[in-house]
């Protein structure tokens, strides 16, 4: 997000705030706004549209039944972001880290320099989200957030409720893995 | 030449977020350091692979879904609320039970007097009938009433 709530963020506490009191229409306009970011973020790091669906679900559900918890301290954004991770975490403590390359069948490729066939970049994709899926938990975290959500360092602490510097060296040390999975690619 | 600076610092720097003395120190060291201009280029090209990667697309249907789950949401709260006090009710139960079957079970255990109590104290002789143990029971009493001289 390139900056944390936008303009929306006055109108986000007052849904929020009509939420609380009563109001469903006030959250399903939150839910509009904000589940296609979700959505996005859910999919980096599930690698899996059904996974990503699922974890959508499940933070807006906890979103609404924490609602009178919300203190309006981070953005709207930046929480419903945070419970999010929280969910996918759990989820891969739970789960077995599958191995398997998660086919993004569903994604829809930026442009590309340099004009590489279809078939390349589809095999780039796969090989590229199959590492970021291998990484841990907090790496994978990092890099989604910097490198597909494109978070400054000050919101990525926000989210994931850690020191800005933790932020600097997990991300070096998440890109220094991932470099290693990926250097057929880099050299 | 100027030492090169911590390969942290040029994946801060790649991410822009690098404070300006710093930032500016750092490109001039880039512009002399074959070694760090070609980490900073693995950086980009990484960051480039990462977001060629693609983006998915929500699905229409999905956030149809999440509306409507949504409102099932106050149905399930008070749902949940049920669960609660049914489970809070059915615990009082089951302590009250424990505790009346308890206080039942006190009033119907007689106090067990022992043996050498009652025949000490038996108004009359109960040699004829005594069993066993309280013919061994009077014994005992007798003997120890002559030994402090009541016999």
């Amino acid at each position: 997000m390139a900056s944390d709530g936008g303009p929306w963020r006055s109108t986000d506490s007052r849904l929020v705030g009509s939420a609380r009191d009563g109001d469903a229409s006030a959250f399903h306009e939150l839910v509009d706004r904000y589940a296609g970011f979700l959505f996005a973020l859910a999919f980096s790091l599930s690698g899996n549209a059904a996974d990503a669906e699922d974890l959508v679900q499940e933070t807006f559900s906890g979103a609404f039944r924490g609602l009178a918890a919300f203190e309006g301290r981070a953005s709207v954004k930046t929480w419903l972001a945070r419970i999010l991770i929280r969910q996918s975490g759990r989820r891969l403590r739970y789960a077995h880290r599958r191995q398997a390359v998660r086919l993004p069948l569903e994604a829809t490729a930026e442009p590309e320099a340099g004009g590489s066939s279809p078939q390349a970049r589809a095999e780039a994709r796969i090989d590229v989200t199959a590492a970021i899926g291998s990484l841990s938990a907090e790496h994978q975290q990092v890099i989604v957030l910097r490198e597909m959500q494109g978070l400054s360092y000050d919101e990525m602490a926000e989210v994931l409720e850690i020191p800005r510097g933790t932020v600097e060296s997990r991300l070096f040390r998440a890109r220094r893995e991932l470099r290693e999975r990926l250097k057929d690619y880099l050299e | 030449m100027i030492e090169c600076p911590e390969p942290q610092r040029i994946s801060a720097y790649h991410d822009g977020e690098l404070a300006e003395p710093s930032r500016a120190g750092l490109e001039a060291h880039l512009r002399g350091c074959p070694r760090c201009a070609a980490e900073l280029s693995r950086l980009r090209k990484m960051s480039q692979l990462i977001r060629a990667a693609g983006r998915a697309e929500m699905p229409r249907e999905a956030l149809e879904r999440w509306h409507r789950s949504l409102d099932l949401q106050p149905r399930t709260a008070v749902l949940h609320m049920a669960e609660v006090f049914v489970g809070v009710a059915a615990s009082i139960l089951l302590v009250s039970c424990i505790w009346l079957w308890k206080i039942s079970t006190a009033r119907d255990t007689a106090v067990q007097i022992p043996l050498w109590e009652t025949t000490a104290v038996a108004a009359h002789d109960t040699s004829a009938i005594a069993t066993q143990e309280q013919q061994l029971a009077q014994w005992i009493v007798q003997d120890l009433s002559r030994k402090n001289g009541n016999d």
